[in-house]
């Protein structure tokens, strides 16, 4: 079974739904707790899960992003590992500097938790499979995607996914982004939350078939 | 200062302070002051409630914890067992609403983990006044705010609630919160007995600060105009504290470390260790010099009263106190031993080298008074022999509704709540009943909320039956059994008689079905003088349910699913009534009739079978505003259905009947579902086929766009939520 990686800072709180979704498509979950480094080649693949890290005090991921397993994660990265990071953990990639853009508070200034459709505007070689449209739900607050260079990471193919009705004010509908290489990824969505019928929907399957496999 | 003013500054009355001076043997001193004013007060000492509350129902085999610990544990079989418990943060709330709706959950939150429970889902029980009332927008979007911001934070979702909308609550809102927690099987469950003389107490969580000084006894008296003035009283709340506590304190339990533990509520370090002290039948030791403080001018009253949040205090044996600093330090958080458990029945306070109070626990918390205050047997005022016209035509009955705040789509609300971190949710807020999967079992677990304030406003006795026996059934619907109640008894001023007889006729309606019904009453608590200026709120006895469903089979929707299928009313009908056509001003408050808990008894079982059979596709109980407002709450998904050609009166459509459930069945399905019914002794009668896009009853129709118009637009706009 291959290895991934689940990071845990301080105020995640989406952690055990990773961990139960790596399971469910036949993965082999490790915590890495936010005060450890690791070894990079030890795993297969890194997931940052959701949450509130540090309460989302300063900015939504800024603690978490300075923390000493983000410098693995750093080596990780260069190494061509496949990252994915959900909602928060979308947030921390961001504040890293793994990942282009920022996220910041929604439009409507108010949380908001629902299901929506979001399609693939470049495909990923790791995540979210060949499927060029997904049901999946979200629930957060700061989730407006932000960036200087929007056109420059459209043509570069860094624009993942995208809302197909914008619930909170991101420029260009974006709801996920990835690096120039593709093996860092991030979304607001949350794809452990549509593992099954019994949540909903299966559409976040493929989000996490691709590392395992 | 004078007698009186200390009386007035400790909130103690007159009769109390002599009664005080019986338990003491003289008066009191210093630090007892503070004491008692607390653990005296009616939020802490249940003093007029307790003797009512001992009559409830709660012996029931699968229950494990009751009432006397932090919360309620019920047995689920297959090793699962679930802790549950509802309170209510009313006062807070009205003077501060987001941070006393977000310590209302951060609180209940402390009550299900300090159990040993991983918190899994979270409700709210909401009552507000009319949309126009003074403050209203502020206070609906600071509650809502406030319980997304903790609840979203800590990672628990809220998997459903209810909102009610009244001028009774215009200045004195109810936000009550309802946690559950999951023990699996193999972990244990912890309670708050202190024991073992020369053990630790362990003071764990965040400092103590001013905030919340004298909340308890706030919380015990009415408001008036002076509602501003009572900020300080209203506590501070850290999501990702209680995050960060959460995890460190099922972490020490999960490695057994600890003895006993209990959260620091309301009256914070005083209650805490009283009452551990009391129910072990031992002493402590506390050194307040050891308290970490935020401020370091902070007097020791102060420590002991403050109800600053996101705090625990643990017993442990001295050998564990290494392990247990360790798993808080990789938390973040302090763990501090603040003193010892003794051997003889005493609590000792020290601060700065003095020893400030000696006293016997039992004497604040056992010898705390009860009162047997004045009411008067029920008598049903609004019973009537013949039910008074409901003035309203059909298509206004099914349609009028939706447009207002009384039936209206709460999404503008549920959308501000995480509904589905953890990944276990099934059916969220959207759906009659909130469900999750328990992980070990693959079963589901079914949470609702009941108390229709309606009804209260029409019959204590009634209301208080209907408190109970409306949530069974919305469990049975969709095929859960009804397992244990939690409530929150919402009340105005006790020592009024006609509202104490609304408090004994309400809890005497609740008790009689959970009894029948096998529902022990587990947990909860009580809020009295829920009045503002002698206007006291509805009273509203608000019961949260848990309920198991052991069948793999989906469960039905709530909506109708597909066309050319027979809709079908299961009736148990007992009592007619009017109401809440009255809140709209269509009709005088009136009922007919009584209930028969046998007969109810028959329609859960009917329910429960139907879903085992897998004989019904949709299903709805017939809740406000009558059959036609809910056959349009049905059609709601786009699938629409016509009343069969047989003319009913019109009453049949409008007038709330108790009780009767409307049901989608496929036509193969109808006769297996008519001889089941037969044999519980319910009616099921044909009103409908589902199809085509509008809803047709008689002689009228509504297109489905229209009833979604209805029902989306509106509340959000009144509260500048859209």
């Amino acid at each position: 079974m291959k290895k991934i990686g689940v990071l845990r800072f301080l105020g995640t709180n989406c952690d055990r739904d990773i961990w139960q979704a790596i399971e469910m498509v036949h993965g082999q979950p490790e915590w890495l707790w936010y005060q450890d480094q690791f070894d990079p080649n030890d795993y297969a693949g890194f997931v940052v899960p959701g949450g509130f890290s540090y309460g989302d005090y300063l900015r939504s991921g800024a603690l978490a992003a300075r923390t000493p397993v983000m410098k693995s994660l750093q080596e990780a990265a260069a190494k061509g590992k496949p990252i994915l990071g959900i909602c928060n953990g979308f947030q921390i990639l961001c504040e890293a500097h793994l990942l282009p853009g920022a996220l910041v508070q929604n439009e409507g200034r108010r949380f908001v938790d629902k299901w929506l459709d979001v399609q693939v505007s470049t495909e990923n070689k790791y995540f979210g499979g060949a499927d060029k449209s997904f049901h999946l739900p979200i629930a957060h607050q700061d989730g407006r995607f932000v960036a200087d260079n929007v056109d420059d990471l459209k043509s570069k193919g860094q624009v993942w996914v995208t809302y197909q009705h914008n619930p909170n004010g991101s420029f260009d509908d974006i709801a996920g982004v990835q690096n120039e290489s593709g093996n860092v990824a991030g979304l607001m969505p949350h794809p452990e939350r549509a593992m099954a019928e019994w949540m909903g929907g299966s559409d976040g399957l493929s989000f996490f078939e691709g590392m395992v496999s | 200062m004078t007698l009186e003013a200390k009386l007035g500054h400790y909130r103690i009355s007159k009769a109390e302070f002599e009664k005080i001076k019986v338990v003491l043997g003289r008066e009191p001193e210093g630090l007892e002051w503070a004491l008692f004013s607390a653990l005296w007060s009616e939020h802490c000492s249940y003093k007029s409630s307790k003797i009512h509350l001992k009559k409830l129902y709660n012996q029931s085999d699968r229950v494990l914890e009751s009432f006397g610990e932090n919360a309620g544990v019920i047995d689920l079989g297959e090793g699962e067992r679930v802790a549950f418990k509802m309170e209510s943060h009313n006062h807070p709330s009205f003077i501060e609403p987001y941070q006393g709706a977000a310590t209302g959950v951060g609180g209940i939150l402390r009550d299900i983990f300090t159990m040993g429970a991983r918190p899994i889902a979270l409700a709210n029980y909401l009552c507000f006044g009319q949309v126009k009332a003074p403050r209203m927008d502020y206070l609906v979007n600071g509650v809502v705010k406030g319980i997304g911001g903790y609840g979203n934070c800590v990672g628990v979702p809220t998997i459903t609630g209810q909102t009610n909308f009244d001028p009774s609550y215009d200045e004195n809102i109810l936000v009550n919160a309802l946690a559950v927690g999951l023990f699996r099987p193999g972990e244990n469950i912890f309670t708050s007995v202190a024991k073992g003389p020369g053990n630790l107490v362990v003071y764990v969580g965040a400092k103590t600060g001013r905030d919340g000084v004298h909340g308890a006894s706030m919380a015990s008296e009415s408001f008036d105009d002076d509602s501003e003035s009572k900020k300080p009283t209203v506590q501070i709340g850290d999501p990702f504290f209680e995050k960060c506590l959460i995890e460190s304190c099922l972490e020490v339990m999960k490695e057994d470390l600890v003895v006993a533990i209990q959260d620091m509520g309301a009256a914070g370090l005083t209650s805490s260790s009283f009452e551990m002290a009391s129910k072990g039948g031992v002493g402590l030791r506390l050194d307040l010099d050891k308290v970490p403080v935020r401020d370091s001018e902070i007097t020791a009253e102060e420590i002991m009263l403050s109800e600053s949040q996101e705090r625990m205090l643990l017993i442990c044996e001295p050998s564990r106190l290494k392990r247990i600093e360790e798993v808080f330090a990789k938390w973040g958080l302090d763990a501090v031993c603040v003193g010892e458990v003794l051997e003889d029945r005493v609590v000792k306070i020290t601060h700065e080298g003095e020893t400030l109070v000696e006293i016997d626990p039992d004497l604040l918390t056992e010898s705390a008074p009860q009162y047997d205050r004045p009411y008067k047997d029920w008598s049903s005022p609004r019973k009537s022999e013949t039910l008074p016209a409901i003035d309203v035509r059909l298509e206004q009955a099914a349609l009028g509704p939706l447009a207002t705040v009384h039936g209206n789509s709460r999404e503008f609300i549920y959308q501000q709540y995480d509904q589905r971190v953890g990944a276990q949710t099934i059916k969220d807020c959207q759906f009659p009943v909130g469900v999750v999967r328990l992980p070990d079992s693959d079963r589901r677990l079914g949470l609702v909320l009941g108390c229709r304030p309606h009804l209260m406003r029409m019959d204590a006795y009634l209301g208080g039956q209907d408190s109970v026996i409306y949530p069974t059934l919305q469990l049975a619907a969709y095929g859960f059994k009804a397992l244990a109640l939690t409530d929150c008894l919402n009340f105005g001023n006790p020592e009024k008689p006609e509202l104490m007889t609304e408090l004994v006729a309400a809890l005497g309606g609740m008790n009689q079905f959970c009894e029948r019904f096998d529902v022990p009453i587990i947990s909860g608590n009580v809020s009295l003088y829920n009045e503002t200026k002698d206007r006291n709120v509805t009273s509203t006895p608000s019961t949260g349910l848990v309920g198991l469903r052991d069948i793999e089979a989906p469960i039905p929707a709530a909506q109708f699913q597909a066309a050319n299928r027979k809709v079908l009313l299961l009736q148990q009908t007992q009592v007619h009534t009017t109401g809440a056509w009255c809140d709209l001003g269509l009709a005088r408050s009136a009922f007919t009739g009584s209930l028969d808990a046998d007969g109810l008894f028959g329609l859960q079982e009917a329910l429960i079978e139907a879903n085992e059979q897998q004989l019904i596709s949709s299903s709805r109980v017939v809740g406000r505003f009558g059959l036609a407002y809910n056959l349009a709450r049905m059609c709601l998904g786009g699938m629409g259905m016509s009343s069969v050609a047989s003319s009913f009166p019109s009453e049949f459509w409008v007038s709330e009947r108790l009780y009767e459930v409307i049901v989608e069945v496929d036509p193969s399905q109808v006769q297996a579902l008519q001889s089941l019914c037969q044999s519980k002794q319910v009616t099921a009668l044909e009103i409908g086929m589902t199809g085509g896009d509008q809803l047709n009853l008689e002689s009228s129709s509504i297109k489905i766009d229209q009833l979604l118009n209805s029902y989306q637009a509106g509340v959000g706009e009144s509260f500048g939520l859209a």
